[in-house]
Formats: C-alpha cells, sequence, structure tokens
C-alpha cells in the first residue's frame, strides 16, 4: 500500500545533478554539484550548517535557480521549470503547514489546486490519514499538534504530491532524540525503496548512516565523498570526510613525515606489549561501553571500549594495522 | 494580595472612566443653561427625552457611521495594497517605507488646515489644476453632497499610513516557507494571497478595524477645523454636536445626554462587531 500511494506520478526515474554552482552576493555556496539517485534510493546530503546542503534542496525545488549547471529528473530537463510544475515533494525543517487550516484541509488543499476531482481528494486525503495514524487529529489545526504529528502532516501532504521526488530538509532536527530514533525506521518505511529517489538533508551523522543508502558529505559548498555508510566509514576521502562519520570523532596523530594517522576511537585496544603508553585522563561509563580521554606521546586520544572491561589509570594502547588511515597533511587528502 | 496589586490600575480606571461617566449621568439629569444661570437644577428624564426626539442627533449619528464605514473601508482596502507593495523588495523601499508614515506623523489640525487650503473654492491647487484643464472649479467643502467626501479624503489620507503599516507588519509574521511549500504543491501567488495571506491576515486585519472605528467614530478634531461640521451641518459628527451643544449653546446637560447618547450607540456597535467576529471565528474553515 506504501508503495501505491508513493508512485502512480507518471514515468519515475533517478534524479541527476549536474556541474551545479550557486553563488549568493558573490560569495560561492555551491561549486561544480554531481551527484545522481536512483528511483527509491534515499541519499543523505550530510555537513555542517552552512555547507550549502540546503541550497542543493531548494535548487532541486526549484526555490532558487542555479548560477550554473543542470537539474535532470526522470531524464528531463527540469532546471528552468518553476516549482509547482516540477512533481517535487518537500518536508520543511520547519513542516511549513497552513496554520489556519485544519490536518485534513492542509492535505486536500495541495490536490485542490492541482485539479483533482473533489470525490479523489477526499479518498486519498482519508487513505494517507489512516496510513500515517493521523485519523484522529484530521480536524485539528496544526498548532494543536505535537511536533512528531506535525511531522507525519508534513509527511502526509508530501506523499499526497505523487512526486517524482521527495526532498527532506533536517525534518528530525524540531523533534527530542527519542522520538527521532523511533521515526527513522517509520521514515525508511514510508519513502525509502518506492519509485522516487529520496534525498535527505542533515547534519547529524548518526541519522544519515541510519536512513540512507548512500551519504554525500559537503563542506563549504564542496562535495567530499559520496558512497555507503559502510565506505565512508571504512575509507574516507579526506580528513573532513574522516572526522564528520564516526563518533566520537577519529584520533589523528602526526607522523612527523607530513601525513597524518588516523585510528578511530573503537579500533584501540588495550595491549600487554607494543603499542604506546598512555595516562587515562577522564572516564565517561555508559553502560554497555565506556568512552575514556587518555594521554600519549602523540596528544590526547579518545578510546571507546566495552563497558565491562576494567581500565587500570596506566597502560598501553595499540591497534591492528587494517584499521590505520593515512591522510596527506596538506591537502588533507587519504594517502 | 491580588486585589491589592491591582489597585494601583483599577483606581486610575475608577478616576479616569467611571468617575467622568457618572459624573455625565448625573449632569444629564440637570438643566445647566444660560436660563438658570449656569446652575444645576434637577429636571429628571427631560434631557433624555429631548435626546430621542432629536432630529439633529439621530442625522449626526447616521453622519458619523457613514464617515466612519467608508472612510475605514478605504483605508483598509488601500492599507492592504499599500502593505502588500511595501512588503515585496525592491530598491528604494526603505525610503518608501519611511516617506509613507509621513502624513500619519503629521498633527490632524495641521493636516486639516493643509486640506482646507487644497480643496479651497476656487483658489486651491486641486481647483487650479481644474481650472487649467477647462473644467469648473468645485465647491468642496461649500457643497452638502462633497463636504462629508472631502472630510472622508483627509482622514484616509492621513491615516492610511496606520493601517499599511499595521498589515505590513502582520504580512512580516507569516512565514516565507508557507509560500514555497505552497508553490511546490502547483499554488499560484494570487491564489496564495486568498489562500495563505488573507486568512493569516485576519487578526491584524481585525485590529486594524477596532483601532479604526473606534477613532473614526469619536472622530473631532478633523471635521472641527476642516468643515466646522458645515455645510448645513452635513458633516457634523456627535462627538461635534456634543461640543457645541456645551461651548456654543452652553447647554450643558444636554450635551453630557449627548454624549452619553454616543456612548450607548458605541458600545451597541462595539458588542455588534464582537459578536461578528466570534460567528467568523467559529467557522473554521
Amino acid at each position: 500500500m506504501i508503495n501505491t500511494i508513493a508512485s502512480g506520478a507518471g514515468p519515475t526515474g533517478d534524479l541527476r545533478l549536474e556541474a551545479l554552482n550557486r553563488r549568493i552576493a558573490g560569495r560561492q555556496i555551491l561549486a561544480g554539484i554531481d551527484l545522481a539517485v536512483a528511483p527509491g534510493e534515499c541519499l543523505a546530503l550530510l555537513g555542517p550548517s552552512g555547507c550549502g546542503k540546503t541550497t542543493i534542496l531548494r535548487l532541486i525545488a526549484g526555490l532558487e535557480r542555479p548560477d550554473g549547471g543542470r537539474i535532470l529528473l526522470a531524464g528531463r530537463d527540469i532546471t528552468a521549470l518553476s516549482p509547482g510544475r516540477r512533481q517535487v515533494a518537500m518536508v520543511f525543517q520547519s513542516y511549513a503547514l497552513y496554520p489556519h487550516l485544519s490536518v485534513e484541509r492542509n492535505l486536500l488543499l495541495g490536490m485542490e489546486l492541482r485539479g483533482v476531482p473533489r470525490q479523489r481528494r477526499q479518498q486519498e486525503a482519508d487513505r494517507v490519514l489512516s496510513m500515517l495514524q493521523l485519523e484522529s487529529f484530521r480536524s485539528r489545526r496544526p498548532s494543536e499538534l505535537s511536533g512528531g504529528q506535525r511531522q507525519r502532516v508534513a509527511l502526509a501532504r508530501a506523499l499526497l504530491r505523487r512526486p517524482q521526488v521527495f526532498l527532506l530538509d533536517e525534518p528530525m532536527s524540531n523533534l527530542d532524540a527519542q522520538l527521532r530514533e523511533e521515526l527513522r525506521p517509520q521514515l525508511r518505511a514510508i519513502l525509502c525503496g518506492g519509485e522516487a529517489p529520496v534525498v535527505y538533508v542533515t547534519h547529524d551523522q548518526k541519522e544519515a548512516m541510519g536512513i540512507a543508502d548512500r551519504i554525500a558529505v559537503l563542506q563549504n559548498g564542496r562535495l567530499q565523498q559520496c558512497g555507503t555508510p559502510q565506505e565512508l566509514y571504512a575509507s574516507p576521502a579526506n580528513l573532513v570526510v574522516a572526522s564528520f562519520i564516526g563518533r566520537p570523532q577519529i584520533n589523528l596523530l602526526d607522523r612527523g613525515d607530513g601525513s597524518l594517522l588516523g585510528i578511530r576511537p573503537e579500533h584501540l585496544q588495550a595491549v600487554e606489549e607494543g603499542g604506546v603508553a598512555v595516562r587515562v585522563l577522564s572516564r565517561e561509563w555508559h553502560g554497555a561501553s565506556q568512552q575514556l580521554t587518555v594521554a600519549s606521546p602523540h596528544g590526547d586520544l579518545r578510546w571507546i571500549t566495552s563497558g565491562a572491561e576494567p581500565i587500570n589509570d596506566q597502560l598501553r594502547l595499540g591497534w591492528q594495522l587494517q584499521h590505520e588511515h593515512r591522510f596527506d597533511l596538506d591537502t588533507g587528502l587519504r594517502c | 494580595m491580588s486585589l491589592l496589586l491591582m489597585a494601583p490600575a483599577l483606581l486610575l480606571l475608577l478616576a479616569v472612566f467611571l468617575w467622568p461617566m457618572l459624573d455625565y449621568a448625573w449632569l444629564s439629569l440637570q438643566a445647566q443653561t444660560v436660563f438658570t444661570g449656569l446652575k444645576p437644577v434637577p429636571v429628571g428624564l427631560a434631557n433624555w427625552e429631548r435626546l430621542l426626539g432629536d432630529g439633529r442627533f439621530w442625522q449626526d449619528a447616521a453622519q458619523t457611521l457613514r464617515f466612519a464605514v467608508v472612510s475605514v473601508g478605504l483605508e483598509l482596502l488601500l492599507g492592504l495594497a499599500i502593505a502588500l507593495l511595501l512588503h515585496q523588495s525592491w530598491r528604494g523601499r526603505g525610503l518608501v517605507r519611511s516617506l509613507s508614515l509621513l502624513p500619519w506623523a503629521l498633527p490632524t489640525t495641521v493636516m486639516a488646515l493643509g486640506w482646507r487650503w487644497i480643496l479651497n473654492d476656487p483658489n486651491g491647487p486641486i481647483n487650479g489644476v481644474m481650472q487649467s484643464l477647462g473644467l469648473p472649479s468645485l465647491p468642496f467643502l461649500a457643497s452638502t453632497q462633497l463636504a462629508w467626501l472631502a472630510v472622508v479624503l483627509a482622514d484616509t489620507w492621513k491615516t492610511t499610513p496606520f493601517v499599511a503599516l499595521l498589515l505590513l507588519a502582520g504580512l512580516q509574521m507569516i512565514p516565507t516557507d508557507l509560500y514555497e511549500a505552497f508553490a511546490l504543491e502547483g499554488g499560484r501567488p494570487w491564489q496564495g494571497l486568498r489562500r495563505i495571506t488573507l486568512p493569516l491576515l485576519r487578526p491584524y486585519v481585525l485590529i486594524a478595524l477596532i483601532f479604526r472605528l473606534a477613532q473614526a467614530l469619536g472622530v473631532f478634531d478633523l471635521v472641527a477645523v476642516l468643515t466646522g461640521g458645515g455645510p448645513a451641518s452635513s458633516t457634523e459628527t456627535l462627538a461635534l454636536y456634543a461640543y457645541l451643544n456645551a461651548m456654543r449653546f452652553l447647554d450643558f446637560g444636554y450635551s453630557a445626554t449627548v454624549m452619553l447618547g454616543m456612548f450607548v450607540l458605541l458600545l451597541a456597535s462595539a458588542l455588534l462587531l464582537v459578536l461578528a467576529q466570534q460567528r467568523w471565528r467559529g467557522a473554521r474553515p
């Protein structure tokens, strides 16, 4: 049933961004962005605020125009189309629900604008309302809903658009941490695996890894790396990606030969001999795991290990060669 | 304790509102004219009987209402148009926004004198332009048909900026992402005006309406300076009539009665407005 709602928008196909450029007031917001998203695939745009990820979303939606490059949807060049003619649905960070309309009217309005016959409008709205368990809220105003319910209404409105691509702009950022974890699989089940590509903007690497098939890491308007969560974790292309993916952050040790050695906190282990001698500076015990900061001759290291293991104040830490990442000190690139 | 904390405000209200009202109520039961040597003499309900049969009072009430409805209506329409224009971003908007407030910042007496000159027959600039175009000059302030329109014109000119500013503030409270979501759903800009802007502007329209109606129904200074209520009382308002009774006819008891009569009419229209608003709100879309 989920798929029958997301589909039916005519031919769907992949979304391609080709050499997208965007300048605002002389500042380069995006530089040469190339990305492709397959039907049913969920691509997360991940990066710190101001990296250009939301701009990409707005360019796909047509709310802004690129200064260079093309946007192709199912093989059709949509770069010059107005937002209303793109068959694109967006879930805004604020949800952008119409505050003066009931939940039901919020959902009906778009279909009315698109000229869907009255009877069909009601059927479709009823179907989506029941699918997202919103039936009992249909006559409430958005201000009378909780954050999670508002998000579901925004999602319902996006589904009713029957779009050729779903865009989500930090849809979880207004929700509390527990709700976020609960909703992630739901969101994935509803959106991903349908026939439309999904582009999901977030600054939370955990959320990106949890929801996306592939992640594109951005910084300063440039694409740093695009790949599956596993790829980004196992072989980050540069220092930016290495420090953005994985929590706690990767440890970077200066080798003194113009390169940095990266070791993830979870790959350090206590050893009898060899490795480096360290002294524990601080401990956080999380039950299943514990997180420590230790002083080493190469600087302070983050270390995460099993919560069951007793740790002395003085010990030696080592790691396996396969877990080493090397980066060029000047370019930051993996070497 | 709470009563103690509210006491200063309550006392102030009593002093400036209730006490004068009671004083007027007492005065409306007295005759205090030149014939009584300007001393109050109890006459029972005589003033009130006179009020009910006073054609001039009821005519002034109708004229006040006509002025208020027409000028406030015009101000809302023009104010909305100007607010929508100023809400768009274009070069020089900031300057125009400040300049457009000037009429509102002028003291009413000053601007009323100004309009008296502008509308002067035949020496004012408007009639000057008409004459140079070969048209006859019009007696704006001397014609019973035109004079009330001149008052409406001057009032609209002065208070439209206030309405525009209030509605502009309302427009700026509407999040832009609503319009973006609307556009993505296939909505056109003019549909957005009807579906989003106007409904969300409603509270601001109501505030403007209440402020402006209260002011317009009590209008005094503009009319006093621009037309003096003439010609032939055709622009006279209730506030002006009450003033004339006290200050020209030296009939203080009846002046107080006119004032209270006006108060009752205003209260009734305010109640009607509130009821209409509640019904409006009750009908949720």
